[in-house]
């Protein structure tokens, strides 16, 4: 099986049923986007909620914000052959965790989680499932296969989504 | 466990690891001096030839490729800039210690050095987010050092993640550093306290691996630079990058705002660098 590493700011859609798409997440967010028909799988590394925090790296990495990085990840999705005519796409959202603190200028997790939910919202995706907030770093994998998700935490095993 | 046993061990542990070279030692003191310049730093280099060897491999190599090959230490340095000459300097002199898996934090093999450079440089870049003027590269020091004391604290808490994580969770502690001493008897800033003493680093340095998780317990005359690598570890493992089990498990402390005025804007601008810092510089692949 083949493995797709995502890092920050990073994006990816594959549909080979041999390959898995995997990132680690602190306060960044994962969203997940599953086309069942087509069998396709995409996933975009989002760190920060919105592009103009820096116009100039939006033009670069696109899947930075969560913004641009949703938009970006849709489009690819589409040219893998999604149709919205057709069908739904199955979305999840992982990641957004907190620092251990009432800070409000350090939730930036929360907020990336707001960010990327309005953003699904506006668009009329409806999340299927989440796994977000709290105050512990994430990895994610998904078989494309499959579309299984699993998350881990080092430290607190694994579980599916 | 017998705390005091564990604690004898890891005292014996600390006093086996690799000391410092004279030019590492020598290196390190010269940043801590405010009025050093970046010739002071040359001279040194010049004086140990498997670390000029080592700087002109990597300033020849592919991350830093240049239209003709790079021949002479001033060169290369200014090239490198000092920071990368430190970072360098530190792990060709001390073995195995940056780069052994850190078992105690499931943490693999290469965790701590790429953490360490990333909170480095995040570090570095809060520095010059100061309301007072802090020297940047000295910052960047502490914040390559900042977590040394898991090197050797590791292979005493193998097997213990679980259960220091769920002592969090229950609010038996605070955090993962007084997890680790409610275990041990001893956490690993004070682990990498003794061992900078050990290493007769300056007292800055000293400060700054004994309070990066207490800033408000350092000395006043450190507290920038103690806040400045608490801020970059914090957003280092906000990015994600941390060593293992210990990621997100420490709180902050807001008494940083008596030293820096950071906004939402300039956290960002922090996680920015460690993305531009990551692959290019640091070598990370998975950052990219």
């Amino acid at each position: 099986m083949s493995g797709t590493f995502l890092g920050i700011g990073d994006y990816a859609v594959s549909n080979e049923a041999d390959s898995v798409l995997k990132t680690y997440l602190g306060s960044c967010v994962a969203v997940i986007l599953l086309d069942p028909i087509t069998r396709t799988v995409g996933m975009v590394h989002i760190a920060l909620p919105d592009s103009s925090l820096d116009p100039s790296k939006k033009e670069l990495l696109p899947g930075y914000f969560a913004d641009s990085g949703i938009a970006v990840l849709f489009n690819k999705m589409k040219e893998y052959g999604f149709s919205e005519k057709s069908h739904k796409l199955i979305v999840k959202l992982v990641g957004g965790a907190s620092v251990m603190s009432q800070c409000d200028v350090f939730n930036i997790g929360l907020r990336n989680v707001e960010a990327a939910k309005s953003i699904l919202k506006s668009m009329g995706l409806h999340i299927s499932s989440e796994d977000v907030g709290e105050k512990y770093s994430r990895s994610v994998a998904i078989e494309v296969d499959t579309g299984k998700v699993t998350v881990s935490s080092p430290g607190r095993g694994q579980w599916d989504i | 466990m017998n705390k005091k046993l564990v604690n004898k061990e890891i005292m014996i542990a600390i006093k086996s690891a690799p000391l410092l070279s004279p030019s590492v030692y020598d290196i390190i003191r010269k940043i801590a001096e405010p009025d050093h310049s970046l010739a002071d730093v040359v001279k040194i280099v010049k004086h140990d030839s498997a670390l000029t060897a080592r700087l002109l491999r990597v300033v020849n190599s592919a991350a830093f490729a240049t239209l003709d090959p790079v021949n002479s230490v001033d060169r290369a340095i200014s090239l490198l800039g000092e920071r990368m000459v430190v970072g360098l300097a530190i792990s060709e002199s001390t073995g195995n210690l940056f780069h052994k898996p850190l078992e105690g934090y499931d943490g693999k093999k290469g965790d701590l050095w790429s953490h360490d450079l990333i909170v480095a440089y995040a570090t570095r870049k809060i520095a010059g987010l100061a309301k007072i003027n802090i020297d940047p590269e000295l910052a960047f020091t502490g914040g390559l050092l900042h977590d040394i004391g898991k090197a050797i604290i590791s292979d005493f808490l193998k097997g213990t993640a679980e259960e220091l994580l769920q002592s969090i969770d229950k609010g038996h502690v605070d955090d993962y550093a007084s997890a680790e001493k409610n275990f041990l008897g001893v956490n690993h800033q004070a682990v990498g306290y003794e061992l900078a003493m050990n290493w007769n680093l300056p007292e800055s340095i000293q400060q700054m691996i004994l309070h990066h998780h207490s800033p408000a317990e350092s000395d006043d005359e450190f507290k920038p630079y103690v806040y400045a690598v608490h801020l970059g570890d914090i957003i280092s493992m906000m990015s994600g990058f941390g060593t293992g089990t210990d990621i997100m498990q420490y709180n902050l402390d807001q008494g940083y705002e008596e030293y820096f005025n950071l906004k939402f804007e300039s956290i960002a601008s922090v996680m920015l660098e460690i993305k531009d810092k990551c692959k290019r510089v640091i070598g990370v692949e998975d950052c990219m």
